[in-house]
């Protein structure tokens, strides 16, 4: 199922993903002042858990908590434009628009991540048995 | 037949909606498009009109587009197996490897 390890790659991914990471928020939070935001900033941030798949094949990361994680993020980020938003309560306080379409990002782009990390991750665990498997 | 039947509709919805938006010749003023181009700064504080209209005035359009990828999934918690039952899958099919390799 796997091939030879290149301790190569292995290691320039290793070097990358903290970067990954800091590009992924930096497009995240500056989502509503340069082109990007909560999706784009999620794709980048669920890049790391396919990076990861490809370089350790091994299947340590329990997609369940993951897809709990991005349930969770995802009904606060429903729950929050009807508190805040369609209340009105934002217009009503000027100062704190940016910080709610910052908040908003955030929430997006870490269900994005989390959501696109668990099909991934779901479809490369069911690689080896794809064969066999039947209904 | 259902398959055929399906298909038909499908194909008459399509060509209908095609008959009808090519058919059909209507001039909107863009008073939306002129509103949000010009108004969109000091309405949400955002420099950015895309994500003006995305977490400010089309609000509910991300949250059902948030709301795309759970249904993605749930699709296919529905239709792959769960990593639980993934583990004695490969315990068959080591098995089946050992008893002579037919992975049928």
């Amino acid at each position: 199922m796997t091939g030879p390890e290149s301790s190569i790659i292995r290691v320039v991914v290793g070097l990358l993903y903290p970067f990954i990471l800091l590009l992924g928020f930096y497009v995240i939070i500056n989502g509503h002042y340069t082109p990007g935001g909560g999706f784009q900033g999620g794709s980048i941030l669920a890049s790391l858990f396919i990076a990861r798949y490809v370089v350790f094949p091994v299947e340590d990361i329990d997609s369940e908590i993951l897809h709990l994680a991005q349930r969770f993020v995802l009904s606060l980020l429903l729950l929050g434009p009807v508190v805040l938003l369609f209340t009105g309560g934002v217009h009503a306080h000027p100062d704190y628009r940016a910080a709610y379409l910052t908040l908003m990002d955030i929430l997006i782009g870490v269900q994005v991540g989390f959501g696109l990390g668990v099909a991934v991750l779901r479809f490369a665990f069911f690689k080896g048995v794809g064969e066999s498997w039947r209904f | 037949m259902r398959l055929a039947l399906s298909a038909l509709f499908v194909a008459a919805v399509f060509l209908m909606v095609t008959f009808i938006t090519n058919t059909h010749d209507e001039e909107l003023h863009p008073f939306l498009y002129d509103y949000m181009t010009e108004r969109f700064e000091e309405d949400t504080a955002a420099r950015n009109a895309v994500a003006a209209i995305l977490l400010n005035y089309r609000m509910y359009d991300t949250m059902f587009e948030a709301l795309i990828l759970l249904a993605a999934i749930i699709g296919m918690n529905q239709f792959l197996p769960v990593p639980s039952e993934l583990q004695s899958l490969r315990q068959r099919d080591a098995q089946d490897l050992d008893q002579g390799g037919d992975r049928t």
